[in-house]
């Protein structure tokens, strides 16, 4: 991507409280058109990003670049920005449609009464809120301030709208319901969404692309399949949270953890020597099967029904807790005893191997 | 079990908190229907009449007691207590918003503030007087030196009060508002204000009653007779014979300051119902 098409840009940008470095020379770029998700846990930093790209942060060091221009000092209303709070931050005192004509009619540039009205009902209409106009914002239920405080944001048609965990005050069913109103929409629009989330089905679902936080830095960038199935890091695998991890030894190509010794073709570079295999593909064998690849002795703990998969937990010598995810679309789920034993095996070429001896 | 013994006691322990609050001023209430003019500030009533209210208002044939001296220091009291009113309670609204951010100093500054209120009012009184008679050489007066003690003197209440009130306010509505493409003035007017209203309305209402009310800096701060508040004119009919017509207008003061406080409470029920909606909204966060 080049810096023309791009919306905005934020260059090397360095923000601490305290002496704690809550971004540290951050760089990511979105273009024209473009769902991007920020994946990362509580205190990664992706909301002080979001802030210091709305404006409402002061960055240490680095700029923000916003259309071709450099934003880096100018206040948060001049910029044009979309913002979508977490906890919505709508206004309680103003009806549903006061709520969504705020900006255009209190904003910096003029717009005509019949206009306003104009633009506030079709977004109004386009949320699918017709109807709750003049209710307060206290009389309509969560998904609905959910609508709200989106067509607030949209009715300025920002190029750029920046999502603070949006769907992380609305229940389950109603996230799923969201997520996709939330791309169609953004479709529709033609607007570039920034979406923080620290939820990774969510980041892995909705972005065209997602980046992935750490203590104030990005750690990778790139398609949710590519970050899914080749994660750059240990951590990223961690954030994941699809992957069981082993720390171990990387040496001349083998690895040597709780399981034994596998060789490994391919290594990823990293600081630590981590064995990640996926939850599901993960095999659980009674305890005399014989194995051609890592064995792996473990007791069975519980089981978790997940809807199209169970989730089998297991303990092994360690305390370290293994999961194993059967697919229902595969068959009915095997059967464990409580406190047996178990022999945990897979496939080694389906591992991903970090070491500090990888490429 | 504990609530059987524990709840009678602190029912009594409550009345009692209430008559030994109301009880001067009922005793204050009886007397002031005392007969006029002979009779005296103290049991019995010799008979019922309301005599002395219209003696306030000049209604009753002359006599040897001489009317309150109150009407004209009722206005200037009146007039005072708004002005400080206001202009402590912007004051008061522009330090708080200021103290949500921390800045260099401010620590100092809070207690600078604070100090207002600290510092005994008989000495701001006198200092003030000396200030404006010895080092500046200006005439003091209600609406100069005594208004400027009483600014100084509620001032802090005001911004406690609105201190309060922003410390929990959040302030991701008003980033809602910047991040629509409002200036920050504009969302002060149209986000901030209203809903921090229930507060500012009780620091207007601290502010006009301290002032109301207030006496030893204007003792020192006022100046001659022309420039007298209702509490000192009050006190200076003190000096000469206690009569019943002082009762009679200390009734007449508290049924106003009621009327205030069922004004205050009106507007502050009015404007709980928008905070409820805010803590609603709050919750979910």
């Amino acid at each position: 991507m080049t810096t023309e098409t791009a919306i905005f840009r934020v260059d090397g940008v360095t923000k601490s409280y305290g002496g704690v470095k809550a971004l540290d020379s951050v760089m990511l770029e979105a273009g024209v058109n473009e769902y991007l998700s920020l994946l990362g846990p509580s205190g990664s930093g992706k909301t002080t990003l979001l802030r210091v790209i709305a404006g409402f942060e002061v960055p240490d060091a680095g700029r923000v670049y916003f259309q071709g221009r450099d934003i880096t000092g100018l206040p948060a209303h001049e910029r044009g920005i979309g913002f979508v709070f977490q906890n919505f931050a709508l206004f309680p005192h103003l009806t549903v449609r006061k709520n969504v004509a705020f900006g255009l009619m209190y904003g910096g540039e003029t717009v005509s009464a019949a206009e306003t009205d104009k633009r506030t009902q079709a977004v109004i209409d386009m949320v699918g809120l017709t109807g709750m106009e003049d209710r307060g914002v206290d009389q309509i239920s969560g998904g609905q301030r959910q609508r709200v405080a989106l067509a607030r944001t949209l009715v300025m048609q920002p190029k750029l709208v920046l999502l603070d965990e949006p769907l992380g005050a609305l229940d389950a069913n109603l996230r799923g319901r969201m997520r996709n109103e939330l791309r169609a929409i953004r479709e529709r629009m033609g607007v570039t969404f920034l979406h923080v989330t620290g939820s990774e089905t969510e980041a892995l679902a909705m972005g065209d692309s997602v980046v992935v936080l750490d203590r104030g830095r990005i750690i990778q960038a790139g398609k949710p399949d590519d970050v899914y199935s080749t994660p750059a890091s240990p951590a990223v695998a961690h954030f994941l949270n699809r992957f069981n991890l082993f720390s171990g030894k990387l040496s001349q190509g083998v690895f040597t953890g709780p399981f034994g010794t596998v060789a490994v073709p391919k290594a990823t570079r990293a600081a630590d020597d981590v064995y990640a295999i996926r939850y599901d593909r993960v095999r659980a064998q009674p305890i005399g099967a014989v194995t051609s690849g890592p064995a792996l002795k473990a007791t069975y703990i519980a089981s978790e029904y997940l809807g199209s998969s169970v989730m089998n937990f297991f303990e092994t010598a360690d305390g370290k807790v293994v999961e194993v995810e059967h697919h229902l679309s595969l068959g009915a789920p095997q059967t464990f005893e409580p406190r047996q034993d178990y022999l945990l095996t897979w496939t080694p070429d389906q591992a991903i191997v970090f070491g500090r001896e990888g490429k | 079990m504990e609530s059987r013994v524990l709840k009678p006691i602190l029912a009594l322990y409550v009345a009692a908190f209430i008559l030994f609050l109301y009880g001067p001023f009922f005793v204050l209430t009886i007397l002031s229907f005392q007969q006029g003019p002979d009779g005296g500030p103290q049991f019995p009533i010799i008979e019922w009449s309301t005599y002395w209210y219209q003696q306030i208002f000049g209604l009753t044939p002359p006599s040897r007691i001489a009317p309150l001296p109150v009407g004209e220091a009722l206005i200037r009291s009146l007039v005072l207590a708004f002005m400080t009113m206001v202009t402590s309670t912007v004051l008061g609204v522009m330090s708080a918003q200021a103290f949500r951010r921390k800045f260099r100093g401010s620590t100092v500054v809070f207690y600078l503030i604070v100090l207002g209120m600290m510092v005994p009012g008989v000495l701001t009184g006198l200092g003030t007087s000396l200030l404006a008679n010895n080092v500046i050489g200006i005439t003091r007066h209600w609406y100069t030196t005594a208004f400027a003690t009483h600014v100084a003197y509620t001032y802090p209440f005001a911004f406690l009060v609105m201190l309060a009130i922003l410390n929990r306010f959040d302030g991701s509505v008003e980033e809602a508002a910047w991040s629509l493409g409002v200036n920050p003035w504009t969302t002060f007017r149209k986000v901030t204000f209203p809903l921090i209203f229930p507060g500012v309305l009780s620091a207007m209402l601290f502010a006009f009653t301290l002032s109301l009310d207030e006496f030893p800096r204007s003792l020192f701060a006022a100046g001659g007779t022309e420039d007298q508040t209702l509490p000192l004119a009050i006190y200076g009919t003190f000096s000469v014979e206690i009569h019943p017509n002082i009762f009679a207008f200390g009734v007449l003061t508290t049924l106003f300051s009621f009327a205030l406080l069922s004004v205050y409470g009106v507007l502050m029920g009015l404007s709980v119902r928008r905070a409820r909606k805010l803590a609603m909204q709050e919750d979910i966060a």
